[in-house]
């Protein structure tokens, strides 16, 4: 309990100082945030095709769609909030950087993936994700109950964990190849699968992207959960596959250290 | 004339350094054209759904499968070393030698565009094959001819827009920060992710107006079937004319911006 209170408090203190950093160059930080702003006008554009054409997807009227495009935006805003750790580790590696890591009284993983923030970048996404999905959940009519926002926040919540264990794994092939930004640009772009309630997809890639790469866990399952069509059975898969994903994700991440050369330092 | 010849060689070489890069990138280009299949096909089936935005469902897929391949054909990327130049003093090579930064530019660009214009194009190609046959649409090589020549003009277009943006960089020497927030707007403005003409007639009137639909809306409505050959041959005009036009601002953008220029760290 003690051990986590203390990373807890440096978790902070990290945060904190990332938010110092980016406050010194704040012309970086505006241009993120317009970059970002950029990008949700295309994801705003789904929005449009979607209302315009008033399409319904597995028996899901416009405003239940929006959603899910509500909670991809959103989770989009989070993964970006600790996404500069993850692009920080193949240069770490790459050139001998990661040498000061080892040595620090800490967990490795802890301090190479969560020592670098971005403020910049999630704020138009949260913000945007969630008024899109606030507006929707009192359009289409959804219950507001505690069950079925605890439900949500908590689907959210571990698809922020999910997301940090999946995404993490292909990061990580920089301990054994120089250049991974190829296989990063690829799984970076399968998130972008995201965008669409997983209904709209056929039957084999519904199934694929939940049990074997479970993409749409991340973002269906808060949506799912609001709108009571969550099945328990999927529920509990759910709540169960991140902890497979960290699992797997702590065996990556052992046998990569152990391919660790210092180079160049 | 060979000395622009020798700067497209060299662009050729430089974009071959980094082939496997540009090949993954592709990749993904093809996300979202699966999305938007799916997306497509739903709304065309669906009983519930009102579709009034002027498209038949093979032109809409079609659109689809191409407006991602052709917004990456005639992106550009040279406005970051422009602005470079300007700032770094890196134009003074140019200026002392007897050649024009427009034109080194222009066939900089074309010479880096060749693999990957190669690649698109037969991607391009195949995609319209695919779509002919499987949708059973009626294609002319009349239009494939004009399709193909709306193309070079589109790529001409969207680099001269770019180089005109590039010239702010006289004036704002941290232009560059923005270049990510220009080029994603414009691809959406361009019809890079969607048709702008679906989102009603505001968004169909400001697209004829603009130049950016040109690069890309315009040459994918030509081979679909979108548009009658009036309106292609009008709008190959238009294409002309903002090429034209943005060349004359070019120059006079670099007439003034150039008077401003310090040489910093040159």
């Amino acid at each position: 309990m003690k051990r986590l209170k203390y990373y807890l408090k440096l978790l902070l203190l990290f945060i904190r100082f990332s938010l110092m950093a980016q406050m010194e160059y704040r012309l970086n930080f505006v241009s993120s945030l317009l970059v970002e702003i950029g990008y949700l006008l295309v994801k705003l554009s789904y929005v449009a095709v979607i209302y315009s054409t008033g399409v319904t997807i597995g028996g899901m009227t416009p405003d239940q769609i929006v959603i899910f495009i509500g909670s991809y935006i959103l989770m989009t805003g989070l993964y970006m909030f600790f996404i500069p750790s993850f692009y920080a580790i193949s240069g770490n590696v790459r050139e001998g950087r990661l040498d000061m890591l080892i040595v620090k009284p800490l967990s490795l993983q802890f301090i190479m993936t969560l020592q670098r923030f971005d403020f910049g970048m999630p704020i138009p996404n949260v913000t945007g994700g969630l008024i899109l999905i606030c507006m929707c959940w009192s359009r289409a009519g959804l219950t507001v109950s505690f069950t079925h926002i605890a439900g949500f926040i908590l689907f959210t919540l571990t698809g922020v964990f999910l997301t940090y264990c999946m995404f993490l794994i292909p990061k990580l092939l920089s301990f054994w190849f120089v250049s991974t930004s190829g296989i990063s640009q690829m799984t970076d772009a399968l998130w972008d699968f995201n965008n669409m309630p997983m209904n709209l997809y056929s039957n084999w890639i519904q199934k694929l992207g939940t049990f074997i790469i479970p993409i749409f866990v991340i973002t269906n399952f808060p949506g799912l959960c609001a709108m009571d069509r969550l099945t328990p059975g999927y529920a509990a898969w759910g709540l169960a596959v991140p902890f497979l994903a960290f699992a797997l994700q702590r065996a990556v991440f052992k046998r990569a250290v152990r391919h660790y050369t210092s180079a160049s330092s | 004339m060979n000395k622009y010849k020798c700067t497209f060689l060299l662009g050729l070489e430089e974009s071959l350094e980094y082939r496997v890069n540009f090949a993954l990138s592709l990749i993904s280009t093809f996300f979202p054209i699966v999305i938007q299949t799916f997306l497509w096909t739903r709304i065309y089936n669906s009983p519930d759904a009102v579709i009034d935005n002027g498209y038949t469902y093979p032109q809409i897929i079609l659109y689809s499968l191409l407006a991602g391949m052709v917004s990456k054909l005639v992106s550009t990327g040279f406005e970051y070393e422009v602005n470079l130049d300007i700032k770094e003093g890196g134009l003074n090579k140019y200026l002392i030698r007897p050649v024009s930064y427009l034109r080194y530019r222009l066939s900089a660009f074309l010479g880096k565009k060749v693999p990957a214009a190669g690649i698109l194009c037969a991607a391009i190609a195949a995609a319209i094959i695919v779509a002919v046959t499987a949708l059973s649409m009626s294609l002319t090589l009349s239009r494939v001819v004009l399709f193909a020549a709306a193309l070079c003009l589109a790529l001409l277009l969207n680099f001269i827009i770019f180089y005109c943006i590039s010239m702010a960089g006289f004036w704002l020497t941290e232009i560059e920060k923005l270049y990510g927030t220009i080029s994603i707007v414009l691809v959406v403005l361009s019809g890079g992710v969607f048709p702008l003409d679906i989102f009603g007639s505001l968004a169909a009137r400001i697209s004829v107006i603009l130049p950016f639909s040109y690069t890309t809306q315009f040459p994918v409505n030509i081979v679909n079937g979108k548009l009658s050959m009036t309106e292609i041959l009008t709008g190959m005009l238009v294409q002309a004319a903002w090429i034209t036009a943005l060349f004359i601002l070019a120059r006079i953008l670099w007439n003034k911006g150039i008077r401003r220029y310090i040489s910093a760290g040159g």
